[in-house]
């Protein structure tokens, strides 16, 4: 008995580790460009590693005072965060009330915001454009936040995972006597960590990788996210991988970091005792 | 279509089976209301507002800046379904395009994830690093993506037939230009651009299916594939209909991958409907026509996702 | 006329109460005014107003972007009463974000645009007219190649000041050339040089001239032919397409038999041609004078620029250049016009440091200048200014471009003979055509 469950220990992470290698090797391409000088990366065949290896592209983003940066990073840091935080609020509100509470036009306000998933994002982009310029929206933090959060993803994710939450700890309150909001605050949620920070890491991401929105309506230098700001560092005509992969190495590894952090809350879900039936 | 996505939700099997919504003692008529409120604002204000708008502007040859900007009717819809038109060809061809890039990916960007978070649902050392493993192509932006696999698969000069050669394999597939490769291509970099995001969702939802019903079919012998048939997937139909549903909608919206990878070659083949509005719309400022694009395409994708909901609704009566 | 037509809007705007589409009315009409605003102006010879703030919307990313911010900077300096700020967008972002940012107040006062671009802009009210500029500055066609002159008009009206053109150019790898026994110092001028020494380069087995299916480079290869073999895109008054004419089916069957006969490999990928010209695998590539700088970068290249070669019974190169434009404001200020004028007319004349980014000024008197003739390659490519042949002014021809370039593409793919590809785009770009002239009235 040890023996196979040692083989199929074994077996498992060969498995693992070859799909590893399909999902890394392309990215461990982006980090070795990174890393090269700028003849280097245009070598044909290209060279497996960097030779020399060369700070280059990293020079080229952090080294000119001219370029802010930091600021992009900032700036995008604080709207892809409020922007989540915006999204849990919403759609953990809107999410609950869809799937466990009984109210008049509970059928068709949820096939509704449904509906709104099929039109193409960017096809709404002239339209929300018109509504955040009447807000006097431009220009600021709050337009690469807000808008964004309309979207029906993350209620439409909530309310399936509260669906499949079973009752009976929820039953439980209401017989303890305790309202909706309770029931909500320290029951549902707590249980729903999984999905919480599932949909946190996925809104933050969404936000954190726009690139058409803030084009349109993000004007100043200063007032810039990281992708619209990381495309002014390319030369009009020529592809410069080296400034390229940099630029995503550094975008990346704060993403990475935080979905890692946010992992603990998605494995604690799974200790969920006193449920049997 | 409310009752349709209600059926998504039905679980038949799996205890406790979920009842009607409640009402719960100690809370008022409107509290309903007061939840729904803050989505409902945000919702009103930057999604329903924006769509009315974009409908109005539909009816128009609409531009920032053009002094003139008629009321035109439906003609910008007509545009779409008369073949002497300008955009006629063009249009139905991304249609065409989006419709091939869809029905090809989305099978695989439904199992492959599962497959993923099945392997790493269960606990063992190194489960977080694996998991940061494979969803780390997603943590980068599109635009890199692009640029990346377009190096990588060029046919004369990218890696990928470089390896292929060096295996004995055809060292000049056009993985760009030609057909079908530049769909093989879009398909391939997406699944593993994308899985991860499909794999984190299925990995939440298989943290509320409860230990205790595997180890209740444990007990009554069922094997690997019967606990994966009646309690995973069971378990896990909420979860599956918004990853079927949301995949759809993803890779019917998907432009980033063919507007820099194969740039739409050969020809336009690959140029798909999202791009296609947003050139009509963005770059040859011509609004309404692009609107009313999305109009269609919006019922389109609603006739092809109601039919999914159906689906899922009748497969297990 | 405005008012009523600011009523109906509001109301057409399902009384949705955001103003928007009025606001967006009054930014469409507000070019009335300029006439007044020249008059405490005197079209760009000196401003001695109160101190105005302008700003400028450029595309030149990278490192262009240093050369142009250094000259504006100079400006500021000289100009106690100017105070230019420069905005730097990508080049396709810029001219998908510029009418949003006008109409919403939050526009520049100077942009940079392509010549192609011009009479979009124009027609749709974004540009406002230069004429006073050309004239109060006493600017002919005399002081610039006439086809860039001509470039910056609208329907008899000026909207851009040139500051460039940049055209294509032909590229050498002189170490290629060398390997397969040609001269590295004598590129081929005419077909029968072409042809003869690809015929080397192939017997060296180097396939010596690579073929790109996309706009860049090989699209705009196609166009410089199609032009050398005396056919144009679209007819004098730009409302047919006509890049299915006899010539220009000779000249993308020419092109595309390249790969026929084995001087290209089939399926050239995006950049793959110029990389190719770089690392020695590729001889020749018809390419933008820009890469000039990029070439200087990498110093082990040893490579060439010339003119390019003349194929078909003429000279010709496909060629485009930045204008200066000045955009209409919300509230017209006289003030900030006048600034704007002034800051271009001394820009133009400032115009060979540009050149040292790789562009070639579009001024004369800057052409002749001792500095510019030592500016070797891209001094190489100013002879071509007598022959550029630069896009059409028409508002919206972008559209009927594009079908140009994707007719090409389907060429040199194969999925279509190069007749049939010609003649199916050219159908569909008169279409487009003919649907600006109705959008744009004409």
């Amino acid at each position: 008995m040890p023996m196979t469950s040692a083989l199929r220990r074994t077996a498992r992470y060969l498995v693992l580790l070859a799909l590893a290698l399909v999902f890394v090797t392309p990215l461990a391409w982006m980090v070795v460009t990174s890393l090269k000088d700028y003849p280097d990366a245009q070598r044909i065949p290209p060279s497996w590693l960097p030779d020399p290896v060369s700070g280059y592209g990293y020079e080229q983003i952090l080294g000119n005072s001219a370029n802010p940066v930091l600021r992009w990073f900032v700036n995008s840091m604080l709207a892809a965060t409020l922007h989540a935080l915006l999204v849990l609020v919403t759609a953990a509100t809107a999410g609950y009330a869809l799937a466990r509470l009984r109210f008049r036009g509970r059928k068709v306000g949820f096939a509704l915001i449904v509906a709104t998933l099929f039109i193409p994002p960017t096809s709404l982009i002239i339209p929300n454009f018109l509504v955040v310029d009447s807000l006097g929206w431009i220009d600021t933090l709050t337009v690469v936040v807000v808008p964004g959060a309309a979207s029906a993803f993350g209620v439409f994710f909530l309310r399936q995972f509260f669906l499949s939450l079973p009752r009976e700890l929820e039953e439980a309150a209401v017989l303890d006597g305790a309202n909706q909001w309770q029931i909500f605050i320290r029951v549902v949620l707590p249980l729903s960590k999984p999905a919480l920070a599932t949909l946190a890491v996925l809104s933050f991401l969404t936000n954190w990788n726009d690139f058409l929105w803030p084009i349109f309506v993000l004007f100043s230098p200063e007032q810039l996210t990281l992708p619209p700001g990381l495309g002014l560092l390319q030369g009009a005509y020529v592809t410069d991988y080296p400034v390229i992969m940099a630029g995503a190495v550094l975008a990346s590894v704060p993403v990475l970091v935080l979905f890692v952090l946010a992992q603990r809350y998605v494995i604690q879900g799974v200790s969920r005792s006193g449920l049997k039936g | 279509m409310a009752d349709v996505i209600e059926a998504g939700a039905a679980r038949t099997d799996a205890p406790p089976p979920a009842a009607r919504p409640y009402r719960a003692g100690g809370s008022g008529r409107f509290t309903p209301y007061l939840f729904l409120a803050p989505y409902l604002l945000v919702f009103g204000v930057f999604g329903l507002l924006p769509i009315v708008l974009g409908i109005w502007l539909s009816l128009h040859q609409w531009d920032f800046q053009l002094p003139n900007r008629p009321f035109v009717g439906l003609a910008n819809y007509a545009e779409l379904f008369s073949s002497d038109s300008a955009i006629y060809s063009d249009w139905w061809q991304a249609v065409r395009a989006t419709a091939i890039f869809t029905v090809a990916s989305v099978p695989l960007l439904v199992t492959v994830p599962l497959g993923l978070a099945l392997l790493l649902n269960k606990a063992f050392p190194g489960r977080t690093f694996f998991r940061a493993v494979y969803f780390a192509p997603y943590v980068v932006g599109v635009a890199v993506i692009g640029v990346l696999w377009r190096f990588l698969l060029d046919a004369n000069l990218g890696l990928v037939n470089r390896v292929a050669g060096v295996f004995g394999l055809p060292a000049d597939t056009p993985w760009l230009t030609g057909m079908p490769w530049a769909w093989i291509s879009l398909v391939g970099v997406t699944v593993w651009w994308t899985c991860g995001f499909n794999a984190v969702i299925y990995l939440a939802g298989l943290q509320d299916i409860p230990p205790e019903l595997y180890e209740a079919a444990t007990m009554d012998g069922a094997g690997t594939w019967d606990k994966f048939r009646n309690v995973t997937l069971p378990g896990l139909r909420p979860v599956l209909l918004f990853v079927v549903t949301t995949t759809v909608l993803a890779s019917a919206n998907m432009f980033g991958q063919s507007f820099l990878i194969t740039q739409g070659a050969p020809g336009t083949e690959t140029r798909t409907v999202v791009w296609y509005i947003v050139q009509e719309g963005l770059r040859d400022n011509d609004a309404g026509r692009a609107a009313a694009m999305s109009v269609v395409f919006a019922l389109l994708l609603a006739l092809v996702s109601v039919a999914n909901f159906r689906l899922f609704r009748y497969r297990e009566d | 006329m405005m008012h009523s037509e600011m009523s109906r809007r509001r109301l057409l705007g399902l009384g949705v109460g955001l103003g928007a589409a009025a606001t967006l009315t009054l930014a469409g009409c507000g070019g009335g005014d300029d006439k007044e605003s020249t008059a405490s102006g005197n079209g760009g010879k000196e401003y001695t107003g109160p101190k105005v703030d302008l700003n400028l919307w450029n595309g030149f990313t990278g490192g262009d972007g240093d050369i142009f911010k250094n000259l504006v900077e100079q400006f500021n300096t000289e100009h106690a009463n100017i105070a230019v700020s420069v905005a730097t967008y990508r080049w396709e972002d810029y001219y998908a974000k510029l009418p949003g940012a006008v109409s919403s107040g939050n526009g520049p006062d100077i942009a940079v645009m392509h010549m192609d671009q011009l009479a979009t802009f124009a027609a749709r009210g974004v540009i406002t007219e230069l004429d006073d500029v050309a004239k109060a500055l006493e600017l002919t066609d005399s002081d610039f190649a006439p086809t860039v002159w001509q470039g910056g008009l609208y329907r008899d009206k000026r909207y851009g000041i040139p500051l460039d053109m940049h055209p294509l150019g032909f590229y050498y790898n002189k170490a290629v050339m060398q390997s397969a026994g040609l001269d590295p110092n004598k590129p081929p001028l005419t077909k029968d040089e072409y042809t003869a020494a690809l015929t080397e380069l192939k017997k060296s087995g180097v396939q010596g001239f690579w073929v790109s299916p996309f706009q860049f480079t090989g699209g705009m290869t196609f166009y410089s032919l199609l032009h050398q073999w005396g056919g144009t895109l679209f007819d004098a008054e730009v409302a047919k397409a006509t890049f299915n004419s006899d010539p220009a089916v000779e000249a993308c069957t020419w092109l595309v038999d390249m790969i026929k006969q084995g001087h290209s490999p089939a399926n050239v990928g995006q950049d793959a041609d110029y990389l190719a010209l770089k690392s020695g695998k590729n001889a020749f590539n018809w390419n933008g004078i820009w890469q000039i700088n990029d070439l200087k970068k990498s110093a082990d290249v040893q490579w060439g620029v010339a003119p390019l070669p003349q194929i078909g019974s003429r000279p010709a190169a496909w060629a485009n250049s930045h204008n200066f434009t000045i955009v209409k404001q919300r509230s017209a200020n006289a003030n900030e016009v006048a600034g704007s004028k002034v800051f271009i007319n001394w820009l133009s004349q400032h115009s060979l440091d540009w050149a040292a980014g790789g562009q070639v000024p579009a001024r004369k008197a800057v052409r002749e200048d001792a500095g510019f003739k030592a500016l070797t390659e891209v001094g190489a490519l100013a002879p071509e200014l007598d022959y550029a042949a630069f896009p059409p002014a028409a508002p919206g021809i972008g559209e009927a471009l594009l079908t140009f370039y994707q007719s090409f593409n389907e060429a040199t793919l194969g999925k279509k003979s190069p007749k049939q590809a010609l003649d199916d785009g050219a159908a569909k770009a008169t279409k487009q055509l003919e649907d600006n002239r109705k959008k744009y009235g004409n």
